[in-house]
């Protein structure tokens, strides 16, 4: 029984995925059922890993922890399935080519499937899911409002019927502070932390979400900052401890508990993810 | 990168979200009018002051950048995502009776905003049209923001691929009496689809459906014709491809999927740059750099050392000129910051 969700976004290459694959192998470490969910139709995490193709199913990939793909289409079949549980006719209605035309027609399905999958296990409206601990690798800034608003924008549409219902009930899953978590990974750069602060001001906004932020690859060597040196690299550090310092003070005004990554070198870099505090999956 | 800005009618920059392709495409731009080229840049989601720099930041369309007159004939237009969509359907669809109404059908809108690639189909189609119009040199187009560069491609036929499936017959009376979708439904003798989608959205959902499917009568073999002329256009050996990547494990290996697909696709990858490959002051001595900060100079360089062996490996997994862009520090936002990123790219060919 799903029991805690995690969505990781952020500007494209901060880290995301980084942070979800070290969310859910922590999680996993400690004892939890957790499963790790990349959404879209190409798995990441499988030429990262080298590890088997994952799919709707989970792939187990380390002790406690699975990986899955889930994309929208394979999310709304599966959605239908569950609905209609006779198997011929199921086929005959994803094999009308009108049906499958609508798929693709009507945009937000796709996101709203995905969202529903997201929090079927709350819900429980869906195949089961048998792990305690979900962590979705979600996509970049405006995928993620994209997706989150869907739900939104798909329930003053469509009013009345199932549709209008589902919607409601997924957005008032996502929105519960005790289930679901909400990461926004950035780096020490102007570009990535001011992003960052329009989509926790957005999440604040529109759906009355508080995220977490985590400041990732931080330079943590002792730099002295009166020190002088002409060397470019001496110059480079100074500056970027001298940025890095002042772009943390904004970010703790957002989350006093902000996280921050040290910079490594490592090639497998999450696997050192002491810097997940543990009292999050308790 | 100079021959082929020379060689080219069209430069499509394309790459996942945050490897700098506005700032690459714009940049690029720039290098072709000074090569005496009649350029435009055409633009999605620029940073304010990128949009301020290009002069693209108020409502006009195509503008002339304002004071680049030293480096030549430089315009850029910024890609109205919105306005473009709404026009093209109305210009579809003039023929049809009461065609602006589909501009407040539910289904419509969601169409045409953010989701489900129209952005996609919006760029080509701005693309398109001043290309046909043939007023420039080159056009540099940089594409919306994605999550995978192979976005880009898929897109426009995905949304196309709706109206190859002949789905009118099943939306729409021909004779135009009795353009019911549940009576077509039903005439169709597949009812029982029609109560599995009925059971799954609703039924208001299914009259905005319907409505939806009377109104794009008109403008669906329009959409269908103009993606295949774009189509074609995006496979002319004039348009190259620039993929714009960044120097890391993962996005090296989006970059090695997607030059496979875009060869198997017909599009011509000329060129792979590596945006924001290492710092500058990786290519100068380690001699000077404070004690305490040499440590992490190394790892620095080891790291680099690294990439680089795995870079070695993928150059020669498929063949395409290469460009290694360092990391300026600074955001590149204005004329003179472009013109240096130009010379950049100028002494990157020359090694």
């Amino acid at each position: 029984m799903i029991r805690q969700i995690h969505f990781v976004s952020g500007k494209g290459g901060v880290g995301k995925s980084f942070w979800s694959l070290c969310l859910a192998q922590k999680s996993a470490q400690l004892g939890h059922d957790t499963l790790l969910a990349e959404l879209g139709e190409r798995s990441y995490f499988k030429d990262l890993l080298r590890t088997a193709t994952p799919d709707m199913e989970p792939i187990t990939i380390a002790p406690n922890l699975g990986l899955s793909l889930w994309s929208g289409a394979k999310s709304l079949k599966e959605y239908i399935l569950y609905l209609i549980k006779v198997p011929a006719l199921y086929n005959l209605f994803f094999e009308n080519p009108a049906v499958r035309s609508l798929i693709s027609i009507a945009p937000a399905l796709s996101e709203l499937a995905i969202m529903g999958k997201i929090t079927s296990g709350p819900r429980k409206h869906g195949p089961a899911m048998k792990q305690e601990i979900l962590v979705v690798d979600a996509p970049a800034m405006g995928h993620f409002a994209a997706l989150l608003r869907a739900p939104r924008g798909m329930a003053e549409t469509i009013r009345f019927g199932p549709m209008g219902e589902q919607s409601r009930s997924i957005e008032k899953t996502f929105r519960d502070s005790k289930l679901c978590t909400f990461w926004l990974v950035t780096l020490p750069e102007e570009l990535p932390v001011q992003e960052t602060e329009e989509l926790y001001l957005m999440l604040q906004k529109e759906f009355q979400i508080k995220a977490r932020v985590v400041l990732n690859k931080t330079i943590q060597t002792k730099v002295d900052l009166n020190k002088k040196s002409d060397h470019p690299f001496d110059v480079f550090l100074q500056d970027q401890v001298t940025r890095q310092n002042t772009l943390r003070k904004r970010l703790l005004k957002l989350d006093p508990d902000l996280v921050e990554v040290p910079l490594g070198f490592s090639d497998k870099p999450w696997l050192k993810n002491d810097m997940v505090p543990s009292q999050v999956f308790s | 990168m100079k021959e082929i800005l020379l060689k080219s009618k069209i430069v499509v920059c394309v790459g996942s979200g945050g490897v700098g392709k506005t700032t690459v495409a714009a940049a690029l731009g720039v290098w072709a009018a000074k090569l005496g080229l009649k350029t435009l840049v055409l633009t999605i989601d620029p940073s304010k002051r990128l949009a301020s720099t290009l002069g693209i930041d108020s409502d006009a369309d195509i503008v002339q950048v304002p004071n680049s007159e030293k480096y030549g004939k430089l315009y850029a237009g910024l890609i109205q995502h919105k306005k473009i969509f709404d026009d093209f359907v109305l210009k579809a669809a003039e023929k049809t009776p009461g065609a602006e109404k589909i501009l407040d059908n539910p289904l419509y809108k969601q169409l045409s905003t953010q989701l489900s690639g129209s952005q996609e189909f919006t760029a080509l189609e701005k693309l398109y049209s001043v290309y046909k119009e043939n007023k420039f040199d080159l056009i540099v187009l940089d594409t919306p923001p994605a999550q995978h560069a192979i976005d880009f491609l898929r897109a426009p036929q995905k949304l196309a691929a709706l109206f190859n499936e002949k789905i009118s017959q099943w939306f729409r009376d021909p004779k135009g009496k009795d353009s019911s979708f549940w009576k077509n439904m039903l005439q169709a003798g597949t009812r029982q689809v029609f109560k599995v989608l009925e059971s799954v959205t609703g039924s208001e959902f299914l009259a905005h459906l319907s409505l939806f499917f009377q109104q794009i009568h008109g403008w669906q073999n329009k959409l269908e014709e103009r993606t295949v002329e774009a189509h074609k256009m995006l496979v002319s050996p004039q348009c190259s491809f620039v993929l714009v990547t960044s120097f890391d494990q993962a996005k090296m290996l989006e970059a090695e999927y997607f030059a496979q697909e875009i060869r198997i696709g017909g599009y011509h990858l000329k060129s792979v740059i590596l945006n924001r490959a290492y710092p500058k002051w990786l290519q100068g001595p380690a001699e000077g750099i404070l004690p305490e900060h040499q440590a992490l100079f190394g790892e620095f360089k080891k790291t680099f050392e690294q990439k680089q062996k795995d870079f070695a490996n993928f150059k020669k997994s498929f063949p395409a000129e290469y460009h290694m862009i360092p990391e300026s520090g600074e955001p590149v936002s204005d004329l003179e910051a472009l013109a240096q990123l130009v010379e950049i790219f100028e002494q990157s060919e020359k090694l």
